[in-house]
């Protein structure tokens, strides 16, 4: 009780909530803006947050992002253009919409429901972590092996269309897991000689490269044609949106359940969470030929679900140190800089830092709206943003960030590489989410093993030898062999 | 033309000049090795912040961490000697160039002051069956990688820590595996959990989990007793082993530090060294205070290297 | 710039088999049963194996994926020249921030940028230097970041 009071303070103090209305504008506007997502503006933050206290900077990352999520559909509505990709699922619904005079119930709906989908993540955060913690108290190394592997597997499963180009995609992040010397012999693995390579890839300036850059790459070689914003006024959003909760209950809890779980799934976000979410809509709702033609029953359901998968991501973040998507990869890359290794001793050793992060969730999703009412009455003016102007700013702010992690220009050049493989990558279908998983999780799967191994003195059979251990080994080795099967399952929301 | 040269020139002079007597005329940047929150930042925040207040300048404290100590170690050694880099170099700095991991070495950097240094400990589980360290050692001979210990990664100081008291007692070096962790604290977690036996590990790093009950030390590798634990024996009591180690903490320049900026630093140090403020604050944290300003400490990071690389050798650790 | 799976598979057998060789070399490490080489090498090798999959399933698929595909932008000039620009910003952020100092180098990179995508040159100079003043004031002054001053040092403050 006195930790959940220490946390009101932590949270309700005056910094705190400035930084937080400060990361809900920027999230709020980034999302918005075509071209830039979440996980770019979580990259964005990071170096700002670098200089915060540890509650601080996690209250900006988690404000920041659901409002950035909320608002990618703002863009989706207006211009048939997904502000994010945890918008497009419904971006041509929504638009449909427009096009037929209920801009504002569609933009209306995407509000409440991503709220509500937020709040349910939340609560399912809150009931569950605890419980995951106390269990993964008794976790030794041969369980965290497995579980790595585990989280590795289901992210090949869920997101790749071609598993292979995942795959190798997972490997290339492995790899470069493995350069420098903080691995469990102490040895220096694919450094040349360079000494800052030593130190490995930092995590930090290769995320900001990947998301930032990247993006800036396919801004400068964008050819499509200039958008066009519909130009008729929008008038009140918050009206009918009660009707819909009544009418569209179990689409509610079915699109948050959804996407609480997939969010909780290593590899697969907010994005991914929508598409399923927006399937399943469709294939269970009574009227299935209205979707596509304007039809708001699909976006109360993936817009409840994109939300509410970003707090899912956090429950295996917080207690394994395994991010649930690209988000909570880069945090998890913060609270290691914060000394907040995640983990269970987290909730054990500082119960008052989890309130805080608990409340953190509960307060952002409800100044999302209105704060998310504001950004809707300007939102034509930040979709007319000059992006020209807008993408090299972005540029020389990635630059500094980057070197202000580390003091070190050789950041930088991590970043541009990055950022060009991303782009390169990308371009040809390799997804990039299993890269940085492999990035994030290489160093705890070979050092699990690696200590197991000691343990045991060489035997392999040790591996399943204690219950828990066995029956994730169990899991992983399913996880192998299920693929195709879960594949169907895809074809059939997704169709 | 000539002139106008000439008078640029020394007005560039002039600048210059009063640049360095005015020292320091911009904000510090404070180089760490280790990451944020451990023994080593939070002494070198202590300190940083002290420096603030002495120098009237901003000093902002910079976590170059990674590749175990190297790569922050090589920040500070790279840096201009101007005074605007400094940094907070480690025990590391005597052992890494033995590995062949770089070429630095403490005479790499302008010594400042040593600070402070904390033996190495020798705790074991709460519940663990053994009394003394002779006891320890007794059954690691007669059942050798039965025990396992940890403390810090491969090759770290808590590693060469249990090495050279392995080879000081005679004791086999494969008679107590080493398990590698990410550092002393997911050690101490593991050793009561259940997963190692022993961790080498400094007592204040030690220190929550053995208040908690948890885990209990049973000697200081040290030759006089800890005020943090006085009734810790020393490694001579416990096991008949001189052996001792600590880990130090002290603060450098890159080489070539201006004699007017180093008395100008090693002034402002001191005095927050001897400060009631350091004091209090590293008793609070348990951590050892030590102090040898300029060229003291040079001697002995000197004498620290030469015996590190003995030890290093006899234990197997380096060919 | 799309390029048929069995390009990208050919790279990756070759970049697996290289580091496959390259471990060798890694030492064993007295008390640990697997030493350094086990994990990259294990990793390698599949990449190895993924590279031979993706070569078979670019030939299976050679009449639909072409080689390469020159996507409609690589024929612009306009468009080629934005991505130069981008990396060549970056490049030369890297190679020029610390001899000229980062409010020479940012108000440079923003300016030809924005002039190569498209901006009025009296706009682009005017933000060129706004925006770099407001990083440079956000990061030095607000964050504490030691940017680089160049050849402003003796200004430095």
């Amino acid at each position: 009780m006195e930790a959940l009071a220490t946390a009101f303070t932590m949270v309700f103090e005056p910094h705190t909530i400035v930084v937080m209305l400060g990361a809900s504008l920027f999230g709020l506007f980034v999302g918005a803006v075509p071209g830039l997502t979440a996980t770019m503006a979580t990259a964005l933050l990071v170096p700002v947050t670098f200089f915060m206290p540890p509650i601080t900077a996690i209250a900006a990352i988690v404000t920041a992002t659901a409002m950035a999520i909320f608002s990618g559909d703002i863009p989706g509505c207006l211009l048939r253009m997904p502000g994010t990709p945890a918008s497009a699922a419904y971006t041509d619904e929504s638009y449909a919409m427009t096009r037929k005079g209920q801009a504002e119930l569609a933009l209306g709906a995407g509000l409440v429901f991503s709220a509500i989908g937020g709040l349910f993540g939340t609560a399912v955060l809150i009931a569950s972590a605890p419980v995951l913690a106390d269990f993964a108290l008794r976790f030794s190394s041969f369980e965290y092996f497995w579980l790595v592997l585990l989280g590795l597997s289901c992210a090949i499963v869920i997101t790749s269309e071609r598993p292979l180009k995942g795959i190798v995609s997972l490997l290339l992040g492995l790899l470069v897991a493995c350069v420098g010397l903080d691995n469990p012999a102490g040895f220096p693995r694919f450094t040349f000689g360079s000494t800052e390579l030593m130190g490995g890839v930092g995590l930090i300036p290769m995320m900001i490269g990947m998301f930032a850059v990247s993006e800036i790459l396919r801004y400068a070689v964008e050819t499509g044609p200039k958008l066009v914003i519909d130009t008729r006024p929008i008038g009140n959003v918050m009206r009918g949106m009660w009707e819909l909760l009544k009418k569209y209950p179990m689409q509610v809890l079915r699109g948050s359940t959804l996407g609480t779980l997939v969010g909780a799934l290593p590899g697969a976000g907010a994005d991914i969470a929508a598409w399923m979410s927006y399937g399943i809509s469709k294939k269970f709702s009574k009227e299935p030929e209205k979707f596509g033609t304007g039809h708001v029953e699909g976006i109360v359901e993936s817009g409840a679900a994109n939300n509410s998968a970003l707090a899912g991501a956090w429950i295996p973040a917080l207690v394994f140190g395994i991010p649930g998507d690209s988000i909570t990869a880069i945090v998890i890359g913060v609270l290691y800089m914060k000394n907040m290794n995640p983990g269970p001793t987290l909730f054990t050793q500082n119960p008052q830092n989890i309130y805080a992060v608990y409340l953190l969730f509960i307060v952002a999703n409800l100044i999302m709206v209105p704060l998310g009412l504001l950004c809707i009455k300007v939102a034509k003016r930040i979709l007319t943003v000059p992006r020209e102007i807008l993408m090299p700013v972005i540029l020389l702010f990635c630059i500094v960030g980057t070197f202000a992690i580390n003091n070190t220009p050789f950041d930088v050049g991590v970043m541009l590489v990055a950022g060009l493989l991303a782009y390169v990558l990308e371009a040809n279908g390799f997804p990039i989410a299993p890269a940085i998983l492999g990035v994030v999780l290489g160093e705890m799967l070979e050092e699990n093993f690696v200590t197991s191994m000691i343990k045991s003195d060489g035997s392999l059979l040790a591996f399943f030898g204690r219950p828990i251990a066995a029956t994730l080994g169990a899991l992983t080795l399913a996880a192998w062999f299920l693929p195709p099967i879960i594949r169907r399952l895809r074809t059939l929301a997704g169709a | 033309m000539k002139t106008l040269v000439r008078a640029v020139a020394l007005a560039v002079a002039v600048a210059a000049g009063a640049a360095s007597a005015a020292y320091p005329e911009r904000p510090i940047t404070f180089v760490v090795p280790w990451g944020a929150g451990g023994g080593t930042d939070t002494t070198a925040r202590y300190f940083a912040a002290g420096l603030e207040k002495e120098l009237g300048q901003p000093v902002n404290v910079v976590n170059r961490t990674g590749g175990s100590g190297v790569v922050g170690h090589s920040a500070i050694a790279t840096a201009a000697p101007d005074g605007y880099t400094i940094g907070m170099i480690t025990v590391e700095i005597t052992m890494m160039h033995w590995q062949g991991l770089t070429d630095l070495n403490p005479a790499s950097y302008t010594p400042l002051a040593l600070v402070n240094a904390d033996p190495a400990g020798f705790t074991v589980n709460a519940n663990s069956p053994f009394k003394s360290v002779k006891e320890v050692l007794d059954y690691a001979r007669a059942n050798p990688g039965k025990l396992k210990a940890s403390g810090t990664g491969q090759g770290g100081i808590w590693h060469l820590a249990l090495a050279g008291l392995l080879n000081d007692a005679k004791v086999p070096q494969s008679a107590i595996p080493w398990v590698p962790s990410q550092g002393a604290a997911p050690a101490m977690q593991d050793l009561v959990a259940g997963g190692v036996d022993i961790v080498t590990c400094s007592l204040p790093e030690a220190r929550a989990l053995i208040d908690a009950g948890k885990a209990k030390p049973l000697a200081v590798m040290d030759s006089k007793a800890t005020p943090l634990f006085p009734n810790v024996p020393t490694m001579k009591v416990a096991a008949g082993s001189d052996w001792t180690v600590s880990a130090w903490r002290g603060i450098a320049a890159p080489k070539g530090l201006p004699p007017d900026v180093q008395q100008k630093l090693i002034a402002a140090i001191k005095k927050i060294w001897d400060s009631k403020e350091f004091k209090d604050f590293a008793s609070s944290k348990g951590y050892g205070m030590e102090w040898a300003p300029g060229a003291e400490f040079a001697s002995f990071m000197k004498k620290g290297d030469a015996d590190m690389g003995v030890v290093m050798k006899a234990a197997g650790i380096v060919k | 710039m799309k390029f048929n799976d069995a390009v990208f598979g050919a790279i990756f057998l070759v970049l697996g088999l290289a580091i496959v060789v390259h471990v060798q070399s890694f030492p064993a490490i007295p008390g640990q049963q697997v030493g350094p080489a086990l994990f990259p090498g294990l990793v390698a090798a599949g990449l190895a194996v993924c590279g031979v999959l993706l070569i078979a399933s670019g030939l299976r698929h050679r009449s639909s994926q072409p080689w390469f595909v020159a996507e409609a932008w690589t024929r612009s000039t306009r468009h080629v020249a934005g991505f130069a620009a981008v990396v060549a910003a970056v490049a030369f952020y890297i190679a020029f921030a610390n001899t000229l100092g980062f409010l020479v180098v940012g108000p440079l990179i923003l300016f030809g940028l924005f002039v190569m995508f498209g901006v009025r040159p009296a706009t682009a100079a005017l933000v060129a230097v706004v925006a770099t003043l407001v990083i440079w004031y956000a990061f030095y002054k607000l964050l504490r970041v030691p940017l680089p001053w160049g050849v402003l040092t003796k200004f430095a403050f």
